[in-house]
């Protein structure tokens, strides 16, 4: 008799087939997104130990001095967020100065890159500096008039 | 001017009159009428003035000249005479003139003058002399009747005319001249009269003067009247200019100086006594009214000087009503009896109220503003009729009771107004005399509390019978009661200027019941005058902080990154081994920490124009002193 018993294997071994092809595909998925995840990692290593090793001091210096204003400026932002914007003037200059100073430290930054020097002939990394004090002089002028 | 009845389709010729006399009522209606004159009161007081006792020559001269041109003689002529001849100046040619004109008007004053005396005067006639000395001498040659040389006379007056050219100088040529003799051609002379006029200002069309002053116009009055007498020419001066003149001259009733009283009684005395303009002036006896007690209108005819003429005829043109602009009365004459002219104007039973009469006075070719307009009233007595007093029913359920109440007597017993009923009044108001129905003016219905004092006063309406009704619906008024209930007395007030009997009558007793819950507790007047409640200053509300911990923990939070910062830069290896201790490089870091601290001394203390100074000298010596620092930097680097 070979009708529904005979199915039957039939049946389980499509089953098996079927729970197999699942099972790699889960298992596909898986380890994409592990591959994934694992990339991202390890494009932040691979960033990271290439900064570390490909950059010079004063430009790691002058970043880890954005990241500074960076988050001061954040957290001022924060602040303004949670609890209010009252005085608004000197939140305004507190905020206005860590933009400031994060673009005048950027432009810094790209002028004084020895990668750039094709791109700023005439400006060597001294007067650069010296741009950027004064621009900031000008800023925190205007900041401390302000704040109130 | 026949004005009789216009027939209905008036021919060319009548048509060509009616035209005519119309344009005349018009000229009538417009003509100036005098609103000065020298009534008697004035009168007294230029007097007093002019019989102040003398004090010299001068004085003298414009007192009993003055005095003499109103028509009234010094009181001690010899005194006078003697006061003269004693205080006269023979070697002035002015005082001279002054005692000579002086003399002429006193009778029996006689003085024999020397010869020196006429020479200094004629000599005095010349063109070497000013127009002043030359009027003074020829007044005084006159005065004193010594023989004058007019015509050389007249030829130094108008040589010298030519170069003073002020008012007052042609004014004393014109009185010069009016002492020459007639055979010389004096129309030079006459002409200055209409330059003259010319020169006068017209205030408002009501007055004319010269900027001078009223004494100045006096003046010319006076001298052109007189200088056009003496020559027989009238005067160049119209009508209305004449009616004008008059005004500015007696519109000054207070005189400041005695040569100012003098003028003013000059120019009195030369407008009412020359021989072609004579202003007279129609002055009503009373205020201008009749009325049944009073049927006749009386008016007075005076000149300028309050001189009753009465050889005059007064007529009345036309007699109008102001209300319904239809004639009265026509070309009737006014009767004379005594001093006055009068008229009964009650004879053709005029209806109350105004008219304008518009009046003639005739009898001489030279008077001026004969024409005159007069506002007469014409009063009445009111007589109140068919009063009712009725309740009506609101609902109309109930017939109105009505109570008819005769003038004066009071309704006996009391009405009463209240939700359900109203309360009316209707009542006629008709002219006691004539019969007519009248609409006077204030027709007030006044409702009185007589426990509270309150009074509200209403206005009885006449419907288009003339019948007067007012009726109170409590709830419709009682705003203006301020829902007070109560015994109320009604009074109806009538009253008019037509009217020569107001009337005020207690008519009745009201009881006014308002509805209970609007009633308030007591009524208290309104007093405005209490202190008001006090106003609180509201001192503008600090801005909602957040507490101080949440602010401290954040200031702490935000310093934090400067922890981070200094780590990381340790990390990185970021050290200040390559500080070299050049000069420039100490200028340089102690200008820009300076700079750093300037910025906050800017935040506690100083201003913008302060900061920016010291920023100027720091900033200066720490650019000079980086530009030297990063030369020197940019040099060891390319090395």
């Amino acid at each position: 008799m070979r009708g529904p018993t005979a199915l039957f294997p039939l049946s389980l071994t499509a089953t098996s087939v079927a729970h197999a092809q699942c099972g790699r595909a889960v298992r596909r998925m898986r380890s994409a997104g592990a591959a994934m995840a694992g990339s991202v990692r390890a494009v932040a290593r691979r960033f990271l130990s290439e900064y570390g090793g490909g950059t010079a001091g004063r430009l790691k210096a002058l970043d880890a001095f954005l990241l500074y204003v960076l988050l001061t400026g954040a957290l001022q932002f924060g602040y303004c967020l949670g609890v209010g914007t009252f005085p608004f003037n000197s939140f305004l200059s507190g905020f206005i100065s860590a933009v400031g100073s994060f673009i005048l430290g950027v432009c810094l930054r790209i002028q004084i890159n020895p990668q750039n020097k094709g791109e700023f002939q005439g400006i060597s990394p001294e007067r650069a500096f010296a741009d950027f004090l004064f621009a900031n002089t000008i800023l925190h002028l205007v900041v401390i008039n302000f704040v109130g | 001017m026949p004005k009789g009845a216009a027939p209905c389709v008036p021919g060319p010729r009548l048509r060509l009159e009616a035209a005519f006399s119309f344009l005349l009522l018009l000229a009538g209606v417009q003509a100036l009428v005098p609103s000065h004159r020298l009534a008697a009161r004035d009168l007294a007081r230029l007097r007093a003035v002019l019989e102040r006792p003398f004090t010299d020559v001068r004085t003298a001269y414009y007192s009993i000249v003055g005095l003499s041109s109103l028509g009234v003689r010094v009181a001690d002529e010899k005194a006078a005479c003697k006061f003269i001849k004693s205080h006269v100046d023979s070697s002035s040619v002015e005082s001279l003139f002054y005692a000579a004109q002086a003399m002429q008007v006193l009778s029996g004053c006689e003085v024999t003058i020397s010869n020196e005396t006429r020479e200094l005067l004629l000599a005095a006639v010349s063109e070497d002399s000013s127009v002043t000395q030359i009027f003074h001498a020829v007044g005084a040659l006159s005065g004193f009747g010594l023989p004058l040389a007019s015509q050389e006379a007249l030829s130094a007056l108008t040589a010298r005319l030519s170069k003073e050219e002020s008012v007052l100088a042609t004014i004393q040529a014109l009185e010069t001249a009016s002492y020459l003799s007639q055979q010389a051609d004096l129309s030079s002379i006459v002409e200055e009269i209409e330059d003259l006029v010319a020169r006068l200002d017209d205030l408002g069309g009501v007055y004319l003067q010269f900027e001078e002053g009223i004494e100045t116009t006096a003046l010319f009055v006076a001298a052109a009247y007189k200088l056009s007498d003496h020559v027989g020419t009238e005067p160049a001066i119209k009508e209305d200019q004449v009616i004008q003149l008059m005004n500015a001259i007696f519109s000054k009733k207070n005189f400041e100086t005695l040569s100012e009283a003098f003028s003013v009684a000059r120019a009195a005395g030369s407008l009412s006594q020359n021989h072609f303009h004579l202003p007279i002036v129609v002055v009503p006896d009373g205020p201008a009214a009749v009325s049944h007690h009073q049927p006749v209108l009386r008016l007075q005819v005076t000149n300028v000087m309050s001189q009753i003429l009465t050889q005059v005829s007064v007529k009345l043109d036309q007699a109008k009503s102001v209300s319904s602009k239809a004639t009265v009365l026509q070309q009737l004459p006014f009767t004379l009896s005594g001093d006055f002219f009068e008229l009964n104007f009650m004879n053709v039973k005029p209806a109350s109220g105004y008219y304008d009469f518009s009046i003639s006075v005739d009898g001489d070719k030279r008077f001026i503003a004969n024409k005159v307009e007069l506002k007469v009233k014409v009063s009445t007595e009111v007589g109140i009729t068919n009063v009712d007093l009725s309740t009506v029913d609101k609902d109309q359920s109930i017939a109105p009771k009505t109570t008819r109440v005769a003038y004066p007597a009071k309704a006996k017993g009391s009405f009463t107004a209240d939700s359900h009923q109203n309360f009316a009044l209707s009542f006629q108001l008709i002219d006691v005399n004539s019969g007519a129905e009248l609409t006077p003016h204030q027709t007030f219905v006044r409702l009185h509390n007589q426990k509270t004092g309150q009074e509200v006063v209403f206005v009885a309406e006449p419907d288009s019978k003339n019948v007067y009704k007012f009726e109170l619906d409590t709830s419709e008024r009682k705003t203006e009661f301020d829902s007070a209930s109560g015994t109320y007395t009604l009074y109806l007030i009538i009253g008019d200027a037509t009217l020569e009997n107001p009337i005020l009558w207690n008519v009745a007793d009201v009881v006014i019941t308002f509805p209970e819950e609007d009633a308030p507790s007591t009524v208290q007047s309104k007093n405005l005058f209490v202190p008001k409640p006090e106003i609180q200053h509201l001192f503008r509300e600090p801005e909602k902080r957040p507490p101080t911990v949440v602010s401290n923990t954040f200031t702490a939070l935000v310093l934090s990154p400067l922890l981070l910062l200094l780590i990381l830069w340790f990390k990185i290896g970021a050290n200040i081994s390559n500080f070299s201790f050049a000069p420039s490089t100490i200028v340089f870091h102690m200008g820009h920490a300076a700079m750093l601290g300037l910025m906050y001394v800017y935040w506690t203390q100083l201003n913008m124009f302060q900061t920016l100074k010291y920023l100027a000298i720091l900033g200066g010596i720490t650019f000079l002193a980086g530009n030297r620092m990063l030369a020197q930097k940019a040099v060891k680097r390319t090395h």
